[in-house]
């Protein structure tokens, strides 16, 4: 395998498929990535067995074949080459790299491409998606995803059809994202299917600037394609939470405020406070009161410009997970609808009748 | 120098002219109630006053937790074995401890102490440290107020207590001490019930007491201020802090230091919050059974979420202490994710740490003697979380189900299935006649 390509061409597809490979260190020869030349075609996969990327880039081929490398170190040394041209060359169990006027060489050890994991495979005819619509969803429903392991459920996103849209839902139990596409059919009935967030955060960062992608579906496995880019990912097996009946259909509560304000006045009173501590909100028919505090310090933030209609309220809530929904609501003005201090608030991008965000307050002493 | 606070020497309250608002120097109060859980039994069992009466533990193992005048006559005191008591005193009547009842009396007795100030802070089941450097104006000066506060404990509860007034916690306790009621061979000699060391008295008031009686000098520190020839407070005086310092480091070398010129600057805090909680039993028998151990666990976690949300607090941290037949101690501890109050959750964390330290054990075990659980790292109306599963409320819901029907029919109506026949068989905590 021989092949010549521009250092930013070949970084760009390498640094792409490499966020597929598996950060930990135990596994071995999860952390190589596959180069296969064809021609011209140089495809550069990464795996962790659950989530593949495959990159691909136009090179100048000279000779076909196909190479395992260890990807930290193959990215951090073509990274670092002199902008231009980059020769790569198999000779024997080494891949020799060098820049094309010849006065960086680096002598890379090969992995054994016999051992790289083999990509699952779907056949069912591929949905074209609108990407714009699709993304921006995604990336409003994400945040709620959970992080840690300990319920995996919880770390997908319910891919589903909800009438004549796709519905996307993530929830970590405490708070749940929910996004509805007008006019997107991605193939999938009303059950849905579960996507790893990861996958899906991972397709919102590596995919550019593309209009279209297409989809391909099993039981097991869901293939993102889109014009230099293939993710492909396992799907989570198991039951969603039914999470229909959760979202409250009456709000004695209703506030309207601007969202940059919002989002300013949390920035500034979670200064004094640690992850866990809660923002204490205060609404009364003219003001929304915040404020944070700690054995360090305490804030308080005043916003007046708002409407309220409801009982004086106080309730407090998680500030990341706060912050995280009037982050995604997007509108020039969020809606809060709350009950009462114990019961799970609604918050909606105001006049964004596609998305919601409900969030569990914290209970407070 | 008259050494004018010792019984019978110090004309009554003569150091002592009431001087209102300015008498600043002497406003700390130590408050000790006398032999109180006895004393406590005896409001209910009016026919054994005059008797050596003792309150404490059962069985082979158990230990005095509290002893009459009239027992400590024979030699008897608090954290003797209970078996060694009997033998001292056999005509004593041995009771068995009820915390609850002594708790509620002593939290009435607290709050006759802060109808006075509310710089009042308890240090344990039975004493109680009090400023009322700002009380005086209203009621009197400091000597006046322990006057009137025996006066009024003794009418609301009908409890004697000893009260002791000094310009710092260190000599007011010491003073407490001074003001209390002896053993006499027939009879009890009644103590001052108040002590005033003023200041101008602190000296010589310490200065001839033996060094054990001092706060913060434990048995090893004790051996080696013998061995350095000290005897007496003002022999301590005498040595230099460097000295005390190379001798004890300079913590306790300061704090040597300081003790033996009666400084002592801790304020008196109203509240201190708790930062660990823990429960031990020593078996009457070593235990080997796995199976018993954890039920053991089981009892004694539940017990203490259930302290943890009376005190209103969660913990964050759960330790086991298990102690070997040949008295090698050890504790292992396991910090939870977040903090918690239910016995099921500190259950299952002590006994992962009991798996895995026999576990890791090399050769068999004979069994255990004492077994502990603790939880530290509490926080107190820490904020939760709540989920919209629910799942945080269900199991509180149940904790709290749990503790009223506990409290309306008592701790044994509702337990741990695993527990029924566990407890039936531990019967209840008292003096066992076959000892």
């Amino acid at each position: 395998m021989k092949f010549r390509c521009e250092r930013d061409s070949l970084t760009n597809a390498i640094g792409r498929a490499s966020r597929a490979v598996a950060k930990s260190t135990h596994s071995l020869i999860h952390q190589g990535l596959l180069l296969q030349l064809d021609g011209d075609s140089l495809t550069v996969t990464g795996s962790d067995i659950d989530l593949t990327i495959q990159a691909r880039v136009e090179v100048t081929g000279f000779e076909s074949g196909e190479v395992l490398v260890p990807s930290r170190l193959f990215v951090d040394v073509i990274r670092h080459l002199p902008l231009g041209a980059v020769d790569v060359t198999l000779a024997e169990s080494n891949v020799v790299i060098r820049d094309a006027r010849e006065r960086s060489e680096f002598l890379v050890r090969t992995m054994n491409s016999a051992d790289f994991v083999s990509v699952p495979e779907v056949e069912t005819a591929p949905i074209s998606v609108e990407v714009s619509d699709f993304v921006a969803g995604l990336k409003r429903v994400i945040p709620a995803a959970r992080k840690d392991d300990s319920r995996p459920i919880l770390t997908g996103v319910l891919v589903a059809t909800k009438g004549s849209s796709l519905r996307l839902v993530a929830t970590d139990s405490y708070r749940l994202g929910l996004c509805d596409l007008d006019g997107i059919d991605m193939g999938v009935d009303e059950e849905g299917v579960i996507v790893p967030s990861r996958a899906l955060e991972e397709i919102t960062k590596v995919m550019g600037d593309v209009d279209k992608l297409f989809v391909k579906l099993d039981d097991n496995t869901a293939v993102f394609e889109f014009d230099d880019l293939t993710v492909t990912t396992r799907l989570i097996n198991g039951d969603f939470p039914s999470y229909e009946n959760l979202i409250p259909t009456d709000h004695p509560n209703v506030l309207i405020a601007n969202r940059v304000e919002m989002l300013d006045a949390i920035r500034r009173v979670r200064l004094v406070g640690d992850t866990e501590t809660p923002i204490r909100i205060n609404i009364q028919s003219d003001s929304v009161t915040l404020s944070s505090g700690t054995d360090r310090g305490e804030a308080k933030e005043v916003i007046e410009n708002i409407e309220y209609k409801g009982e004086e309220l106080q309730i407090a809530f998680n500030a990341s997970y706060l912050n995280d929904g009037i982050e995604v609501a997007r509108s020039d003005a969020i809606v809060l609808l709350t009950a009462d201090a114990l019961k799970p608030a609604l918050l909606k991008g105001d006049g964004d009748t596609g998305f919601l965000y409900l969030l569990m307050p914290v209970r407070v002493v | 120098m008259p050494h004018n606070w010792t019984i019978g020497e110090m004309p009554e309250d003569a150091t002592l002219k009431p001087t209102g608002a300015g008498d600043t120097q002497a406003s700390i109060l130590h408050v000790d109630l006398d032999a109180f859980f006895v004393s406590a039994e005896l409001l209910r069992r009016p026919e054994l006053a005059g008797r050596p009466v003792v309150v404490g533990g059962a069985g082979r193992r158990g230990v005095v937790a509290a002893a009459s005048y009239e027992a400590r006559y024979y030699g008897l005191s608090s954290g003797m074995p209970s078996a060694q008591a009997r033998r001292l005193c056999p005509q004593a009547e041995f009771i068995p401890g009820d915390h609850d009842y002594y708790e509620g009396i002593w939290t009435r007795v607290k709050e006759v102490l802060r109808s006075f100030t509310p710089l009042v802070e308890a240090v344990s089941a039975d004493e109680a440290f009090m400023d009322v450097s700002g009380s005086q104006l209203r009621f009197g000066c400091s000597l006046e107020i322990g006057h009137r506060i025996r006066a009024d404990v003794l009418a609301q509860e009908g409890l004697n207590c000893s009260v002791g007034v000094a310009s710092n916690k260190l000599l007011a306790k010491l003073a407490s001490r001074r003001a209390k009621p002896r053993p006499g061979a027939d009879c009890l000699i009644p103590g001052r019930g108040v002590v005033h060391i003023p200041p101008s008295g602190e000296k010589a008031f310490l200065n001839p007491m033996a060094l054990e009686e001092m706060w913060g000098v434990g048995a090893s520190t004790l051996r080696k201020l013998e061995r350095m020839g000290l005897r007496t407070v003002a022999d301590l005086a005498e040595i230099s802090l460097t000295a005390l310092a190379e001798v004890f480091g300079n913590a306790h070398g300061q704090h040597l230091h300081n003790i033996a010129r009666g400084i002592d600057e801790s304020p008196v805090v109203p509240y201190r919050p708790p930062k660990s909680m823990s429960s031990e039993v020593t078996f009457a028998t070593d235990v080997s059974s796995v199976d018993e151990l954890e039920k053991e666990i089981l009892r004694q976690s539940e017990a203490l979420a259930r302290r943890l949300r009376k005190a209103g607090c969660s913990a964050r941290t759960v330790v086991l202490k298990l102690r070997h037949p040949d008295f090698r101690t050890l504790t292992r501890s396991r910090t939870l994710k977040g903090p918690t109050r239910h016995g099921a959750l500190i259950c299952r964390e002590a006994r992962f740490l009991l798996r895995e330290y026999l576990g890791g054990l090399r050769q068999g075990f004979e069994g255990f003697r004492l077994m502990g659980v603790g939880v530290s790292g509490l926080s107190f109306n820490e904020p939760v979380q709540m989920s919209l599963d629910g799942e945080e409320l269900s199991s509180e819901a149940l904790d709290e189900a749990v503790d009223s029907i506990r409290s309306r029919f008592g701790d044994e109506a509702v337990a741990p299935a695993a527990l029924l026949e566990y407890n039936r068989q531990r019967g209840a905590w008292g003096p066992d006649a076959s000892a």
